[in-house]
């Protein structure tokens, strides 16, 4: 561009061009996308000892009852304190650089999903104790599904939704959908992953370890899926500027 | 011509309905990099649209005298700085300037000659 005026008749579409390629460019720039992620993994794997720590695990004659008390005690804070950070992290880069951020709405829905989760969770620990879904029968695979969409790792891949609307990343929402299909889909975050037994060292055995132990991998996964992510986005990045 | 384009008159030539204080290509850059990042500081305009300081806010007074624009001038630590923030004429102006460039070329597709 230059600073002359142009005639009223320039090329309109070279104009709409200008306007598109100018937008494209601040949004580039305002993206802080790594960052993101990279809170989120490291939040992902701070939650494992807590998970790990608080579960509490009965076991009787007729078999073993669980509940995972460390996602109540760790992940409403963690997220909430995440998301400000995250947003924290957006507002001051964005200002460095001399432009404002997109950030808010993100750490919004973020902290909404850190209310609905602590919601759900309690509702569910008050309310399937006395009325078993299903009337105790096998539950259907929509359940596990929706239950895992609701666990914090679900609702990270939402929040990351809204943050790809937000910053118009396309390379986000297809990481976000990919992700949710991962831990949706895929993943047993809730009802745990058994691992075979060489793969168990010997201090770590017993029905109660193994129960604790088999939440461990998914969470595993996940924080490791943020934290390439991160690293991916973080390269990419370099390379624009 | 006003920033507050009233809506185009279909049976018009769209190239009537154009703002020239919007129109300008340095103008219209930014109107729309204001309103890609809300809020833009002065050397970040003038980095990406390559002016110079003295063109830029001679721009700049353009689109405040037409009230498409707020700046506001404020210091951090020592140094001074500009910020610029679209009004709510400048948003509806750079979306009123987009929605006539997007008639003015679909005007000119549908209108061209075969030996064209």
């Amino acid at each position: 561009m230059t600073a002359e005026s142009r005639p009223a008749g320039d090329d309109p579409r070279r104009l709409l061009s200008d306007v598109r390629e100018l937008a494209g460019r601040v949004r580039r720039d305002q993206r802080l996308t790594h960052v993101a992620l990279l809170v989120l993994a490291a939040v992902t794997f701070v939650a494992i000892p807590f998970d790990w720590l608080f579960m509490q695990v009965d076991c009787d004659g007729s078999g073993c009852v669980f509940a995972r008390r460390g996602l109540l005690y760790y992940w409403p804070p963690a997220l909430l304190i995440a998301y400000a950070a995250i947003a924290v992290r957006y507002v001051r880069a964005a200002r460095a650089r001399g432009l404002g951020a997109r950030v808010l709405p993100y750490a919004i829905t973020g902290a909404a999903t850190a209310v609905v989760f602590t919601a759900a969770y309690t509702a569910a620990a008050a309310y399937f104790p006395t009325h078993p879904p299903f009337d105790g029968g096998p539950l259907p695979f929509w359940w596990f599904a929706l239950d895992r969409l609701i666990a914090p790792w679900g609702l990270i891949g939402l929040a990351l939704l809204v943050l790809a609307r937000l910053e118009r990343n396309v390379a986000l929402l297809l990481f976000a959908l990919g992700y949710l299909a991962l831990v949706v889909l895929v993943l047993p975050t809730t009802d745990g992953m058994n691992l075979p037994g060489w793969a168990v060292p010997s201090f770590l055995s017993g029905t109660e370890m193994q129960i604790r132990l088999s939440m461990t991998p998914s969470q595993l996964i996940i924080g490791a899926v943020l934290l390439a992510g991160g690293i991916a986005f973080a390269k990419v990045r370099r390379g624009q500027r | 011509m006003t920033a507050d384009a009233d809506t185009p008159d279909p049976s018009a030539h769209p190239v009537t309905g154009l703002d020239e204080v919007v129109h300008q290509r340095v103008r219209l850059g930014i109107l729309a990099i204001t309103h890609e990042a809300r809020r833009v500081e002065f050397g970040y305009l003038r980095t990406q649209l390559d002016l110079t300081a003295g063109n830029l806010s001679k721009h700049l007074s353009v689109l405040e005298t037409a009230g498409l624009i707020d700046v506001e001038k404020g210091y951090e630590g020592r140094r001074g700085r500009t910020w610029i923030t679209l009004t709510t004429a400048g948003s509806h102006a750079l979306a009123e300037e987009i929605k006539r460039l997007k008639l003015l070329i679909t005007q000119i597709e549908t209108t061209r000659t075969p030996e064209e």
